[in-house]
Protein backbone atom coordinates (compact mmCIF):
# COMPACT_ATOMS: atom_id res chain seq x y z
CA UNK A 1 0.00 0.00 0.00
CA UNK A 2 0.78 3.47 -0.72
CA UNK A 3 1.97 5.73 2.19
CA UNK A 4 -0.42 8.81 2.15
CA UNK A 5 1.46 11.99 3.02
CA UNK A 6 -2.15 13.89 3.51
CA UNK A 7 -4.99 12.29 5.14
CA UNK A 8 -8.34 14.29 6.73
CA UNK A 9 -10.61 12.43 8.42
CA UNK A 10 -14.09 14.44 8.45
CA UNK A 11 -12.25 17.62 9.14
CA UNK A 12 -14.12 20.36 10.24
CA UNK A 13 -13.29 23.93 10.80
CA UNK A 14 -15.55 26.41 12.55
CA UNK A 15 -14.98 29.98 13.15
CA UNK A 16 -17.70 32.17 15.32
CA UNK A 17 -20.86 31.24 13.05
CA UNK A 18 -18.89 30.21 10.15
CA UNK A 19 -17.67 26.46 9.41
CA UNK A 20 -15.24 27.52 6.89
CA UNK A 21 -14.50 23.39 6.88
CA UNK A 22 -17.69 21.11 6.90
CA UNK A 23 -16.34 17.15 7.61
CA UNK A 24 -13.65 17.18 4.97
CA UNK A 25 -12.57 14.03 3.91
CA UNK A 26 -9.28 13.67 1.72
CA UNK A 27 -6.23 11.69 1.34
CA UNK A 28 -2.81 12.01 -0.30
CA UNK A 29 -0.37 9.50 -1.09
CA UNK A 30 3.10 10.02 -1.24
CA UNK A 31 5.08 11.85 -4.45
CA UNK A 32 1.00 12.72 -5.40
CA UNK A 33 0.10 16.89 -6.69
CA UNK A 34 -3.22 17.08 -4.58
CA UNK A 35 -5.74 19.94 -6.52
CA UNK A 36 -8.00 21.98 -4.42
CA UNK A 37 -10.20 23.46 -6.44
CA UNK A 38 -12.91 26.09 -5.34
CA UNK A 39 -13.81 29.94 -5.27
CA UNK A 40 -12.81 32.64 -2.72
CA UNK A 41 -14.52 31.83 0.76
CA UNK A 42 -15.14 27.73 -0.20
CA UNK A 43 -11.99 27.11 2.43
CA UNK A 44 -9.03 26.32 0.76
CA UNK A 45 -7.15 28.51 2.40
CA UNK A 46 -8.59 27.23 5.96
CA UNK A 47 -7.81 23.65 5.18
CA UNK A 48 -4.21 24.52 4.33
CA UNK A 49 -3.83 26.43 7.47
CA UNK A 50 -5.20 23.76 9.22
CA UNK A 51 -2.72 21.06 7.27
CA UNK A 52 0.08 23.39 8.06
CA UNK A 53 -0.30 23.20 11.77
CA UNK A 54 -1.63 27.46 12.00
CA UNK A 55 -5.06 26.63 13.05
CA UNK A 56 -6.02 23.40 15.00
CA UNK A 57 -9.18 21.49 13.73
CA UNK A 58 -12.30 22.19 15.61
CA UNK A 59 -13.28 18.27 14.81
CA UNK A 60 -12.29 15.49 12.91
CA UNK A 61 -8.91 14.31 12.30
CA UNK A 62 -5.90 15.79 9.97
CA UNK A 63 -2.20 13.59 9.32
CA UNK A 64 0.41 15.22 7.58
CA UNK A 65 3.27 12.74 6.66
CA UNK A 66 1.95 10.36 9.56
CA UNK A 67 1.82 13.22 12.67
CA UNK A 68 -0.81 14.13 13.67
CA UNK A 69 -1.74 18.11 13.01
CA UNK A 70 -1.98 18.67 16.92
CA UNK A 71 1.85 17.78 16.75
CA UNK A 72 2.78 20.99 15.62
CA UNK A 73 7.00 21.23 15.39
CA UNK A 74 7.45 17.45 14.29
CA UNK A 75 5.02 18.48 10.95
CA UNK A 76 6.57 21.64 10.58
CA UNK A 77 9.95 20.68 10.61
CA UNK A 78 8.46 17.98 7.66
CA UNK A 79 6.53 20.15 5.52
CA UNK A 80 7.09 23.62 3.10
CA UNK A 81 4.49 26.45 2.95
CA UNK A 82 4.19 29.06 -0.08
CA UNK A 83 0.75 30.96 0.97
CA UNK A 84 -1.33 33.31 -1.05
CA UNK A 85 0.95 36.01 -0.70
CA UNK A 86 4.96 35.90 -1.39
CA UNK A 87 6.10 35.87 2.43
CA UNK A 88 9.94 37.73 1.19
CA UNK A 89 11.35 40.11 3.40
CA UNK A 90 11.42 43.08 0.89
CA UNK A 91 14.13 44.67 2.21
CA UNK A 92 16.43 41.52 2.03
CA UNK A 93 18.05 40.55 -0.84
CA UNK A 94 16.83 36.97 -2.59
CA UNK A 95 20.35 35.38 -1.06
CA UNK A 96 19.68 36.61 2.52
CA UNK A 97 15.95 35.85 2.31
CA UNK A 98 16.83 32.37 1.62
CA UNK A 99 19.82 32.10 3.68
CA UNK A 100 17.63 33.74 6.85
CA UNK A 101 15.62 30.45 6.41
CA UNK A 102 18.06 28.05 6.08
CA UNK A 103 19.88 29.19 8.94
CA UNK A 104 16.63 29.40 11.18
CA UNK A 105 16.72 25.63 10.39
CA UNK A 106 19.47 25.24 11.80
CA UNK A 107 22.16 25.21 8.70
CA UNK A 108 25.64 26.14 9.39
CA UNK A 109 26.67 29.30 7.78
CA UNK A 110 28.27 27.43 5.32
CA UNK A 111 25.69 25.05 4.30
CA UNK A 112 23.10 27.82 4.20
CA UNK A 113 24.79 29.53 1.75
CA UNK A 114 25.42 26.47 -0.54
CA UNK A 115 21.55 25.44 -0.17
CA UNK A 116 20.62 28.90 -0.92
CA UNK A 117 22.56 29.51 -4.31
CA UNK A 118 21.77 26.21 -5.40
CA UNK A 119 17.78 26.60 -4.99
CA UNK A 120 18.33 30.49 -6.93
CA UNK A 121 19.98 28.78 -9.19
CA UNK A 122 17.12 26.04 -9.57
CA UNK A 123 14.46 28.59 -10.43
CA UNK A 124 16.30 31.30 -12.48
CA UNK A 125 17.18 33.75 -9.50
CA UNK A 126 20.96 33.37 -9.63
CA UNK A 127 21.04 36.93 -11.62
CA UNK A 128 19.03 38.36 -9.02
CA UNK A 129 20.63 37.15 -6.16
CA UNK A 130 21.90 40.35 -4.60
CA UNK A 131 19.26 42.53 -5.55
CA UNK A 132 16.36 43.32 -2.45
CA UNK A 133 13.40 41.69 -3.26
CA UNK A 134 11.24 43.91 -3.44
CA UNK A 135 12.33 45.04 -6.73
CA UNK A 136 11.54 41.81 -8.26
CA UNK A 137 8.72 41.23 -10.39
CA UNK A 138 5.57 39.73 -9.08
CA UNK A 139 6.73 36.10 -11.01
CA UNK A 140 10.26 36.28 -9.45
CA UNK A 141 8.95 37.18 -5.92
CA UNK A 142 6.24 33.80 -6.27
CA UNK A 143 9.42 31.75 -7.37
CA UNK A 144 11.52 33.10 -4.45
CA UNK A 145 8.85 32.11 -1.77
CA UNK A 146 8.30 28.82 -3.35
CA UNK A 147 12.48 28.16 -3.18
CA UNK A 148 12.32 29.37 0.66
CA UNK A 149 9.27 26.74 1.07
CA UNK A 150 11.24 24.46 -0.17
CA UNK A 151 14.68 25.35 1.49
CA UNK A 152 14.87 22.53 4.19
CA UNK A 153 14.44 19.45 1.82
CA UNK A 154 10.09 19.07 2.99
CA UNK A 155 8.30 15.79 2.16
CA UNK A 156 5.21 17.99 1.83
CA UNK A 157 4.45 21.41 0.41
CA UNK A 158 1.54 23.35 0.47
CA UNK A 159 1.30 25.81 -2.30
CA UNK A 160 -1.88 28.12 -1.60
CA UNK A 161 -2.96 30.05 -5.09
CA UNK A 162 0.84 30.02 -6.17
CA UNK A 163 -0.16 31.25 -9.71
CA UNK A 164 -2.82 33.76 -8.80
CA UNK A 165 -2.50 37.31 -10.20
CA UNK A 166 0.76 36.19 -12.13
CA UNK A 167 1.00 36.48 -16.15
CA UNK A 168 0.87 33.57 -18.32
CA UNK A 169 5.04 33.60 -18.17
CA UNK A 170 5.51 33.39 -15.28
CA UNK A 171 2.71 30.91 -14.35
CA UNK A 172 4.32 28.56 -16.96
CA UNK A 173 7.51 28.79 -15.36
CA UNK A 174 5.76 28.07 -11.86
CA UNK A 175 3.98 24.57 -13.38
CA UNK A 176 7.23 22.95 -14.86
CA UNK A 177 8.54 23.75 -11.22
CA UNK A 178 5.35 22.05 -9.51
CA UNK A 179 6.12 18.78 -12.08
CA UNK A 180 10.02 18.83 -10.97
CA UNK A 181 8.82 18.59 -7.26
CA UNK A 182 6.27 15.61 -7.74
CA UNK A 183 8.82 13.63 -9.87
CA UNK A 184 11.04 14.64 -6.95
CA UNK A 185 8.88 11.96 -4.89
CA UNK A 186 7.39 15.87 -2.87
CA UNK A 187 4.49 15.39 -2.22
CA UNK A 188 2.32 18.78 -3.43
CA UNK A 189 -0.98 20.20 -2.06
CA UNK A 190 -2.19 23.08 -4.50
CA UNK A 191 -4.78 25.43 -4.12
CA UNK A 192 -6.30 27.31 -7.12
CA UNK A 193 -9.27 29.15 -8.68
CA UNK A 194 -7.86 27.60 -12.06
CA UNK A 195 -9.43 24.41 -13.44
CA UNK A 196 -6.72 24.84 -16.39
CA UNK A 197 -4.10 25.09 -13.26
CA UNK A 198 -5.47 21.58 -11.57
CA UNK A 199 -5.71 20.02 -14.68
CA UNK A 200 -2.49 20.85 -16.16
CA UNK A 201 -1.08 19.55 -12.40
CA UNK A 202 -3.07 17.48 -9.87
CA UNK A 203 -2.98 13.54 -10.16
CA UNK A 204 -6.25 14.26 -7.97
CA UNK A 205 -8.63 16.90 -7.92
CA UNK A 206 -11.02 18.02 -4.59
CA UNK A 207 -13.59 20.57 -5.24
CA UNK A 208 -14.39 22.66 -2.18
CA UNK A 209 -17.48 24.83 -2.06
CA UNK A 210 -18.66 26.57 1.32
CA UNK A 211 -16.39 24.06 3.01
CA UNK A 212 -17.61 20.86 1.57
CA UNK A 213 -16.07 18.56 -0.63
CA UNK A 214 -18.31 18.58 -3.57
CA UNK A 215 -16.45 16.52 -5.81
CA UNK A 216 -13.10 14.32 -6.63
CA UNK A 217 -11.03 12.61 -8.67
CA UNK A 218 -8.87 12.59 -11.32
CA UNK A 219 -9.08 15.77 -14.06
CA UNK A 220 -10.16 13.23 -16.64
CA UNK A 221 -13.40 11.56 -14.25
CA UNK A 222 -14.06 15.24 -13.17
CA UNK A 223 -14.03 16.55 -16.46
CA UNK A 224 -16.45 13.98 -17.73
CA UNK A 225 -18.99 14.85 -15.36
CA UNK A 226 -18.34 18.49 -17.27
CA UNK A 227 -18.10 17.70 -20.82
CA UNK A 228 -15.43 18.58 -23.08
CA UNK A 229 -16.74 21.99 -23.90
CA UNK A 230 -20.18 24.18 -22.50
CA UNK A 231 -22.57 26.01 -24.69
CA UNK A 232 -24.37 29.17 -22.79
CA UNK A 233 -27.20 30.22 -24.72
CA UNK A 234 -29.30 33.71 -24.70
CA UNK A 235 -32.61 33.53 -26.25
CA UNK A 236 -34.84 36.11 -27.12
CA UNK A 237 -36.61 38.04 -25.49
CA UNK A 238 -39.29 37.06 -24.19
CA UNK A 239 -38.55 33.36 -24.31
CA UNK A 240 -37.66 32.71 -20.43
CA UNK A 241 -33.81 30.58 -19.74
CA UNK A 242 -36.56 27.89 -18.22
CA UNK A 243 -38.09 27.53 -21.76
CA UNK A 244 -34.58 26.87 -23.09
CA UNK A 245 -33.91 24.27 -19.76
CA UNK A 246 -36.73 22.73 -20.61
CA UNK A 247 -36.30 22.16 -24.24
CA UNK A 248 -32.81 21.20 -23.79
CA UNK A 249 -33.63 18.38 -21.26
CA UNK A 250 -36.14 17.22 -23.25
CA UNK A 251 -33.05 17.01 -26.10
CA UNK A 252 -31.13 14.37 -23.20
CA UNK A 253 -28.74 17.61 -22.47
CA UNK A 254 -28.23 18.53 -18.88
CA UNK A 255 -28.70 22.30 -18.58
CA UNK A 256 -28.76 24.93 -15.82
CA UNK A 257 -28.97 28.43 -15.37
CA UNK A 258 -26.12 30.26 -15.72
CA UNK A 259 -25.04 33.23 -14.13
CA UNK A 260 -26.65 36.44 -14.63
CA UNK A 261 -30.03 33.85 -15.39
CA UNK A 262 -30.84 35.12 -18.67
CA UNK A 263 -28.96 32.56 -20.22
CA UNK A 264 -28.44 28.55 -19.66
CA UNK A 265 -24.92 26.68 -19.99
CA UNK A 266 -24.98 23.17 -21.11
CA UNK A 267 -21.95 21.01 -21.13
CA UNK A 268 -21.93 18.78 -24.07
CA UNK A 269 -19.17 16.15 -24.39
CA UNK A 270 -17.84 16.18 -28.07
CA UNK A 271 -17.80 19.72 -30.04
CA UNK A 272 -19.93 17.51 -32.68
CA UNK A 273 -23.01 18.02 -30.17
CA UNK A 274 -22.99 21.66 -30.67
CA UNK A 275 -24.94 21.16 -33.45
CA UNK A 276 -27.47 19.47 -32.28
CA UNK A 277 -28.15 22.11 -28.95
CA UNK A 278 -28.83 24.41 -32.07
CA UNK A 279 -31.23 22.16 -33.70
CA UNK A 280 -33.55 21.32 -30.60
CA UNK A 281 -33.77 24.61 -30.19
CA UNK A 282 -34.49 25.96 -33.74
CA UNK A 283 -37.25 22.92 -33.51
CA UNK A 284 -38.78 24.47 -30.28
CA UNK A 285 -38.68 27.49 -32.04
CA UNK A 286 -36.48 29.44 -29.61
CA UNK A 287 -34.89 32.18 -31.28
CA UNK A 288 -31.29 32.73 -29.96
CA UNK A 289 -29.30 36.13 -29.07
CA UNK A 290 -25.74 34.93 -28.07
CA UNK A 291 -24.43 31.38 -28.30
CA UNK A 292 -21.06 30.70 -26.74
CA UNK A 293 -18.92 27.71 -27.09
CA UNK A 294 -16.54 27.49 -24.10
CA UNK A 295 -14.22 25.50 -22.30
CA UNK A 296 -15.80 23.91 -19.35
CA UNK A 297 -15.14 26.20 -16.64
CA UNK A 298 -14.95 25.93 -12.80
CA UNK A 299 -18.28 27.76 -12.74
CA UNK A 300 -19.60 24.92 -15.35
CA UNK A 301 -17.90 22.38 -12.66
CA UNK A 302 -19.76 23.86 -9.74
CA UNK A 303 -23.06 24.48 -11.13
CA UNK A 304 -23.32 21.28 -12.39
CA UNK A 305 -21.65 19.53 -9.34
CA UNK A 306 -24.31 21.33 -7.41
CA UNK A 307 -27.32 21.53 -9.46
CA UNK A 308 -28.92 24.69 -8.63
CA UNK A 309 -32.17 24.66 -8.19
CA UNK A 310 -33.63 25.65 -11.86
CA UNK A 311 -34.52 28.84 -12.53
CA UNK A 312 -38.75 28.45 -13.54
CA UNK B 1 19.40 58.16 9.57
CA UNK B 2 16.68 60.34 9.93
CA UNK B 3 15.59 58.57 12.80
CA UNK B 4 18.66 58.95 14.92
CA UNK B 5 18.62 62.71 14.61
CA UNK B 6 14.63 62.70 16.02
CA UNK B 7 15.23 63.14 19.33
CA UNK B 8 18.22 65.69 18.92
CA UNK B 9 15.35 67.89 17.53
CA UNK B 10 12.96 67.42 20.11
CA UNK B 11 16.01 68.31 22.85
CA UNK B 12 16.66 71.49 20.55
CA UNK B 13 12.71 72.53 20.75
CA UNK B 14 12.22 71.51 24.20
CA UNK B 15 15.44 72.74 25.78
CA UNK B 16 14.70 76.37 23.81
CA UNK B 17 10.91 76.13 24.19
CA UNK B 18 10.28 74.88 27.70
CA UNK B 19 14.04 76.68 29.05
CA UNK B 20 12.72 80.04 27.79
CA UNK B 21 10.07 79.89 30.54
CA UNK B 22 11.14 77.51 32.75
CA UNK B 23 11.70 79.51 36.43
CA UNK B 24 15.22 78.11 37.75
CA UNK B 25 13.52 78.34 41.07
CA UNK B 26 11.66 75.44 40.44
CA UNK B 27 14.84 73.64 39.56
CA UNK B 28 17.06 71.74 42.15
CA UNK B 29 19.66 74.41 42.73
CA UNK B 30 22.94 74.67 40.47
CA UNK B 31 20.47 72.68 38.05
CA UNK B 32 20.92 74.21 34.42
CA UNK B 33 17.24 73.72 32.31
CA UNK B 34 19.27 71.03 29.99
CA UNK B 35 20.76 68.77 32.68
CA UNK B 36 17.08 68.51 34.51
CA UNK B 37 15.54 67.61 30.70
CA UNK B 38 18.04 65.49 28.81
CA UNK B 39 17.71 62.19 31.19
CA UNK B 40 14.20 62.28 30.59
CA UNK B 41 14.29 62.99 27.25
CA UNK B 42 16.11 59.74 27.32
CA UNK B 43 13.24 58.06 29.02
CA UNK B 44 10.52 59.67 26.53
CA UNK B 45 12.55 58.74 23.08
CA UNK B 46 12.19 55.63 23.66
CA UNK B 47 8.18 55.41 24.02
CA UNK B 48 7.36 55.99 20.42
CA UNK B 49 9.27 53.44 18.87
CA UNK B 50 8.28 50.76 21.36
CA UNK B 51 4.59 51.59 19.84
CA UNK B 52 5.44 51.14 16.60
CA UNK B 53 7.23 47.55 17.78
CA UNK B 54 3.56 46.90 18.28
CA UNK B 55 2.14 48.27 14.78
CA UNK B 56 5.10 46.60 13.27
CA UNK B 57 4.02 43.01 14.68
CA UNK B 58 0.63 43.42 13.81
CA UNK B 59 2.00 44.38 10.05
CA UNK B 60 4.08 41.45 9.63
CA UNK B 61 1.17 39.20 11.14
CA UNK B 62 -1.16 40.59 7.99
CA UNK B 63 1.50 40.13 5.73
CA UNK B 64 2.68 36.39 4.94
CA UNK B 65 6.77 36.29 6.61
CA UNK B 66 5.50 35.72 9.82
CA UNK B 67 2.65 33.00 8.18
CA UNK B 68 5.99 31.37 7.02
CA UNK B 69 8.05 31.40 10.34
CA UNK B 70 5.39 30.09 11.78
CA UNK B 71 4.97 27.19 9.44
CA UNK B 72 8.93 26.27 10.39
CA UNK B 73 9.66 24.20 13.17
CA UNK B 74 10.69 28.16 15.16
CA UNK B 75 9.29 28.44 18.07
CA UNK B 76 7.40 31.73 18.65
CA UNK B 77 8.88 33.14 21.70
CA UNK B 78 12.08 33.77 19.36
CA UNK B 79 10.16 35.86 16.84
CA UNK B 80 9.19 38.17 19.57
CA UNK B 81 12.01 38.10 21.19
CA UNK B 82 14.01 38.66 17.72
CA UNK B 83 12.14 41.99 16.76
CA UNK B 84 12.27 43.59 20.72
CA UNK B 85 15.98 43.15 20.53
CA UNK B 86 16.16 45.04 16.97
CA UNK B 87 14.08 47.69 17.50
CA UNK B 88 15.77 48.35 20.98
CA UNK B 89 18.94 47.74 19.15
CA UNK B 90 18.08 51.06 16.92
CA UNK B 91 16.75 53.06 20.12
CA UNK B 92 19.63 52.49 21.47
CA UNK B 93 21.42 54.46 18.97
CA UNK B 94 19.10 56.85 18.92
CA UNK B 95 20.37 57.63 22.83
CA UNK B 96 23.57 57.60 22.34
CA UNK B 97 23.26 60.13 19.35
CA UNK B 98 20.49 62.16 21.79
CA UNK B 99 23.49 61.95 24.75
CA UNK B 100 26.72 63.15 22.78
CA UNK B 101 24.57 65.96 20.89
CA UNK B 102 23.45 67.08 24.46
CA UNK B 103 26.72 67.57 25.72
CA UNK B 104 28.78 68.96 21.97
CA UNK B 105 25.88 71.10 21.54
CA UNK B 106 23.50 72.05 24.26
CA UNK B 107 26.05 72.09 26.81
CA UNK B 108 25.17 68.93 28.96
CA UNK B 109 27.02 68.22 32.07
CA UNK B 110 26.18 64.48 33.15
CA UNK B 111 27.56 65.29 37.08
CA UNK B 112 27.02 61.25 37.84
CA UNK B 113 30.20 60.67 35.81
CA UNK B 114 30.64 58.43 32.96
CA UNK B 115 29.70 55.80 34.74
CA UNK B 116 26.48 57.52 36.53
CA UNK B 117 25.68 58.25 32.62
CA UNK B 118 25.81 54.71 31.36
CA UNK B 119 23.83 53.36 34.47
CA UNK B 120 20.78 55.82 33.47
CA UNK B 121 21.14 54.78 29.73
CA UNK B 122 20.80 51.44 31.17
CA UNK B 123 17.59 52.23 32.94
CA UNK B 124 16.20 54.22 29.62
CA UNK B 125 17.38 50.26 27.98
CA UNK B 126 15.33 48.26 30.26
CA UNK B 127 12.35 50.87 29.98
CA UNK B 128 12.66 50.73 26.10
CA UNK B 129 12.73 46.93 26.16
CA UNK B 130 9.41 46.98 28.94
CA UNK B 131 7.74 49.23 26.96
CA UNK B 132 8.38 47.43 23.73
CA UNK B 133 7.60 43.94 25.15
CA UNK B 134 3.69 45.91 26.42
CA UNK B 135 3.20 46.84 23.19
CA UNK B 136 3.74 43.62 21.73
CA UNK B 137 1.47 42.07 23.81
CA UNK B 138 -1.07 44.46 22.96
CA UNK B 139 -0.34 44.08 19.45
CA UNK B 140 -0.19 39.94 19.51
CA UNK B 141 -3.89 40.02 21.11
CA UNK B 142 -5.66 42.93 19.38
CA UNK B 143 -4.06 42.23 15.93
CA UNK B 144 -5.53 45.66 14.49
CA UNK B 145 -3.26 48.24 13.12
CA UNK B 146 -5.54 51.01 13.56
CA UNK B 147 -6.40 50.41 17.25
CA UNK B 148 -2.92 50.21 17.99
CA UNK B 149 -1.67 53.58 16.03
CA UNK B 150 -4.72 54.97 17.99
CA UNK B 151 -3.11 53.39 21.42
CA UNK B 152 0.02 54.81 21.02
CA UNK B 153 -0.95 58.00 20.79
CA UNK B 154 -3.22 57.96 23.24
CA UNK B 155 -0.99 56.77 25.65
CA UNK B 156 2.63 58.15 24.55
CA UNK B 157 1.63 61.77 24.87
CA UNK B 158 -0.18 61.69 28.40
CA UNK B 159 2.93 58.91 29.59
CA UNK B 160 5.00 61.77 28.68
CA UNK B 161 3.60 65.32 29.34
CA UNK B 162 2.01 64.29 32.79
CA UNK B 163 5.60 63.72 33.98
CA UNK B 164 8.32 65.29 35.54
CA UNK B 165 9.71 65.10 32.29
CA UNK B 166 9.74 68.96 31.79
CA UNK B 167 8.49 70.51 34.75
CA UNK B 168 9.02 69.21 38.31
CA UNK B 169 5.78 67.93 39.31
CA UNK B 170 5.46 70.10 42.81
CA UNK B 171 5.13 73.35 40.35
CA UNK B 172 1.51 70.95 38.37
CA UNK B 173 -1.77 71.87 39.68
CA UNK B 174 -3.11 69.28 42.87
CA UNK B 175 -4.57 66.83 40.13
CA UNK B 176 -1.82 66.66 37.61
CA UNK B 177 0.63 66.18 40.66
CA UNK B 178 -1.20 62.78 41.71
CA UNK B 179 -1.28 61.94 38.04
CA UNK B 180 1.98 62.81 37.35
CA UNK B 181 3.22 60.58 40.58
CA UNK B 182 0.82 57.96 39.49
CA UNK B 183 2.84 58.31 36.00
CA UNK B 184 5.65 55.47 35.74
CA UNK B 185 7.42 57.07 33.59
CA UNK B 186 7.78 60.11 36.22
CA UNK B 187 10.02 57.46 38.45
CA UNK B 188 11.46 56.05 35.37
CA UNK B 189 12.86 59.73 35.03
CA UNK B 190 13.80 60.64 38.55
CA UNK B 191 16.04 57.46 38.33
CA UNK B 192 17.67 58.35 34.99
CA UNK B 193 18.28 61.85 36.50
CA UNK B 194 19.37 60.42 39.56
CA UNK B 195 21.83 58.72 37.79
CA UNK B 196 23.13 61.02 35.31
CA UNK B 197 23.10 64.09 37.54
CA UNK B 198 24.79 62.00 40.66
CA UNK B 199 21.99 62.86 42.82
CA UNK B 200 21.09 60.63 45.87
CA UNK B 201 20.55 57.05 44.55
CA UNK B 202 16.81 56.07 46.52
CA UNK B 203 14.39 55.83 43.57
CA UNK B 204 16.60 53.38 41.29
CA UNK B 205 15.80 50.18 42.45
CA UNK B 206 12.33 51.08 43.24
CA UNK B 207 11.69 52.45 39.47
CA UNK B 208 14.30 49.05 38.09
CA UNK B 209 12.23 46.61 40.27
CA UNK B 210 8.72 47.92 38.80
CA UNK B 211 10.12 48.01 35.17
CA UNK B 212 11.45 44.47 35.67
CA UNK B 213 8.00 43.33 37.21
CA UNK B 214 6.04 45.18 33.96
CA UNK B 215 8.52 43.50 31.63
CA UNK B 216 7.50 40.20 33.05
CA UNK B 217 4.11 40.45 32.23
CA UNK B 218 4.62 42.39 29.16
CA UNK B 219 6.90 39.12 27.90
CA UNK B 220 4.13 36.58 29.26
CA UNK B 221 1.19 38.09 27.32
CA UNK B 222 3.00 38.69 24.09
CA UNK B 223 3.70 35.39 24.38
CA UNK B 224 0.46 33.89 24.87
CA UNK B 225 -1.16 36.46 22.74
CA UNK B 226 1.25 35.62 20.11
CA UNK B 227 0.83 31.51 20.30
CA UNK B 228 -2.88 31.76 19.19
CA UNK B 229 -3.77 30.83 15.80
CA UNK B 230 -3.73 33.64 12.86
CA UNK B 231 -6.99 33.85 11.68
CA UNK B 232 -7.71 35.05 8.19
Amino acid sequence: MTELMIEADRLTRVFGDVTALDTVTLTAPRGAVLGLLGHNGAGKTTLVNVLTTQVPPSSGTARVAGLDVRQGDQIRALIGLAGQFAAVDGQLSGLDNLITVARLLGAGRRAAYARAAELLDLFGLAGAARRPARTYSGGMRRRLDLAMSLVGHPEVIFLDEPTAGLDPESRLVLWRIVGRLARDGITVLLTTQYIEEADRLADAIVVLSGGRVVASGTPAELKAQVGTSSVRVTPVWPHGPARVLDCLSEAGFRAFAGPGARSVSTPVAEPGLVASVVRALDAAGIGVSELNVTEPTLNDVYLNLIKPEPVR
Amino acid sequence: MLNLCQPVVLLLLFSQVFGAIANPELLPPGTAYVDYLLPALLVTTVMGPATNSGVGLVRDMTGGFLTRLRSMPVDPCWILLARSVSDVARVVAQLIVLVIAGVVLFGFVPAGGPLGMLAALAVAVLVAWTLTWIFLALGSWLRDVEMMQSIGVISVFPLMFASSAFVPVHAFPGWLQVVAMANPMSHAMRATRELALGWSTGHTLPAVATCVGFLALGMFCAVRGFRRPIVG
